[in-house]
């Protein structure tokens, strides 16, 4: 008689998971581009972002102060920066908001009725959510630079550019998630909202390029996650190199396993939390 | 045959730190907490065998919901011991998931934004069916429920009765032995509501499937269920046929009529009338002793009748009765 060898049941069980979290993308997906008039409205949105601080930047590397990276950069240099770090920061879904309401109000007891896991589950729905506005602010970048007759950056260039984004973009899914999931144990999530949003601004480069900083605090921001959001791919924007983006692939990865780990630790943690007390 | 659910002695009390009052109250609590503990279940103990229905009633915090979380997996009890279909539910919650169904009234499982379809699509993948399999089964399910034009309608669009019918379906995807419904019909109307009941009493009478029901509504636990679980402060009151119960407990209507007259003069055999307002006249009707299309006509030949309702008295009432007829 043939036996079934034991590893048929794991690769049928791994590739019904694999099957369910591409089902749960395509929903992400589809969801977002139900809710068009939003997209639409977040791409008028990033044009105007766009528009104001390519100005701004513009203005900043014309005046080549010394001193500066500014005064090394090409006119429109800045614009495309924050082309970059704009399109990241827009991409990224609310999930904190989505897991704070099922975590408190009981809407999760459906989803832990299922024999999938929730939190996995809902991070390929955000995804899918993600590249759909990624996508369509993408596009609305790249129309934006052709109107206003910008440098083009390089098609290698470019490719490492959206390698980077879309993975920075995912740092910041699971940083949002890790948020999302202190509703396990606070009432509100919005205190911890407010303290990540306000690093990622300040040691991401959502305020101005982490090169500008002085040298003891871009080696902090840089080994911090919210480089690997949003820094690492609007440098390669900036001075695009295979060291930078090899180096910045890697940090990207790394944060994306120890985020990821972070929020399963955190997911199980509060998991048994509420099995025992309840919503 | 084993029984579907085994549960003995299942208890569940919920601790909570106790808020202090004052300015430094926070403080205090964080130094020296104090809890409050409340009993939500205080040993239940039943076996409900395949293919039976049964309703588990009870007044708001009777503990019937908090039963019926602890048997599908996702609350661990504090004390004693369950198996539903051979698996200890809070222990085995994936594998016991793809054995059971469940509806939660008050709570969509569908997702809003997209079609009905999509949704279904999804949990396809969620219950792992295989694609041949799941079609003929959702095929066979849209057309007994009669949902085909609403499939292609986002969630968020349908009224609450027609997406009541598509979450019964989803909760039916997967083949399901054992259907677990928490309010079932809460907030529907007359004419959905007996769609409901139909569906899920054809269903279950179709395909063996166990069904436990939670309700505040008598007529959900006359019209689907053989058997009623009463449950008051967390303990079983009752347990029995539900033929036994509609005969002692459930045999009254309340009859609201609506005059132009004050008061209404009314007196037939089988009928009370309770404290009223001006112009409102409620009549409480034994069934057994009186018809209630025999009392409508009464009061309509007496003129000047403005509007009729009928009603189930109240859970409540229902359980009060009980308690009742216990302490006699």
């Amino acid at each position: 008689m043939r036996s079934t060898p034991p590893w048929t049941a794991d690769l049928s069980s791994v590739a019904h998971t694999a099957a369910a979290l591409a089902a749960a993308y395509r929903v992400g997906l589809a969801s977002a581009l139900a809710a068009w008039p939003v997209l639409l409205g977040r791409a008028v949105f990033y044009g105007v972002c766009l528009t104001i601080l390519g100005a701004f930047w513009g203005k900043v590397a014309a005046e080549h102060l010394p001193g500066t990276l500014a005064a090394r950069l090409p006119a429109g240099g800045l614009g495309r920066y924050v082309g970059v770090t704009e399109l990241i920061t827009l991409s990224v879904t609310t999930i904190q908001l989505r897991l704070e309401d099922e975590l408190r109000s009981g809407a999760l007891e459906p989803h832990l009725l299922r024999p999938k896991h929730y939190l996995a589950q809902t991070l390929a729905g955000e995804a899918g959510g993600m590249s759909a506005r990624f996508a369509v602010l993408g596009a609305a970048g790249l129309a934006l630079l052709a109107a206003t007759g910008g440098p083009w950056p390089s098609v290698s260039a470019l490719a490492g550019v959206v390698v980077l984004a879309v993975l920075g973009a995912f740092v910041g899914v699971l940083l949002f998630t890790l948020v999302g999931l202190t509703a396990f144990w606070l009432r509100r999530v919005l205190p911890a909202l407010l303290i990540t949003q306000k690093l990622i601004f300040l040691l991401g480069g959502l305020f101005a390029p982490i090169a500008l900083y002085p040298p003891w605090l871009h080696a902090i921001a840089v080994a911090t996650p919210f480089a690997a959001h949003i820094a690492f791919a609007g440098e390669a924007m900036l001075a695009p190199s295979w060291t930078q983006f090899a180096r910045a692939l890697a940090a990207q990865l790394a944060w994306i396993a120890v985020l990821g780990a972070l929020a399963a630790l955190m997911w199980r943690a509060g998991l048994a939390k509420t099995l025992r007390e309840g919503v | 045959m084993p029984p579907a659910i085994t549960v003995q002695d299942l208890r569940k009390a919920y601790r909570f730190p106790r808020r202090r009052a004052g300015p430094f109250g926070a403080l205090r609590g964080l130094i020296d907490p104090e809890f409050t503990e409340l009993t939500a279940v205080a040993g239940v103990s039943f076996d409900i065998a395949p293919g039976e229905r049964v309703a588990i009633i009870g007044p708001n915090g009777a503990g019937k919901s908090t039963t019926l979380k602890m048997l599908c997996g996702v609350l661990e009890p504090s004390a004693g011991a369950a198996s539903v279909l051979g698996l200890v539910p809070w222990r085995q919650r994936t594998a016991l998931a793809r054995l059971i169904g469940v509806v939660f009234g008050q709570r969509s499982q569908l997702w809003t934004e997209l079609p009905v379809r999509d949704s279904f699509a999804l949990l396809r993948r969620v219950y792992d069916q295989p694609a041949d399999t799941f079609a003929h089964r959702r095929d066979a399910l849209v057309e007994r429920f009669g949902i085909g034009a609403l499939l292609a309608q986002p969630v968020n669009r349908l009224s609450l009765g027609q997406r009541m019918r598509c979450e019964i379906v989803a909760s039916l995807l997967h083949g399901p032995r054992l259907l677990f419904l928490d309010e079932p019909t809460i907030g529907l109307d007359v004419t959905a509501k007996a769609a409901i009941r139909d569906f899920i009493r054809e269903q279950s009478l179709r395909e063996g499937q166990t069904v436990v029901l939670t309700s505040h509504d008598t007529r959900d636990i006359e019209l689907v269920c053989e058997r009623v679980i009463v449950i008051n402060a967390g303990r079983i009151v009752l347990d029995q046929p539900t033929d036994q119960l509609r005969g002692r407990f459930m045999a009254r209507k309340l009859v609201r009529l609506q005059s132009l007259a004050p008061s209404l003069n009314l007196a037939l055999d089988g009928v009370t009338r309770r404290p009223s307002e001006p112009h409102v006249t409620i009549l409480e009707i034994d069934t057994r002793r009186a018809r209630v299309d025999a009392v409508i006509a009464a009061a309509l030949a007496l003129g000047g009748i403005e509007d009729v309702t009928i009603e189930d008295p109240p859970m409540e009432e229902v359980i009060h009765e009980i308690y009742a007829a216990l302490d006699r």
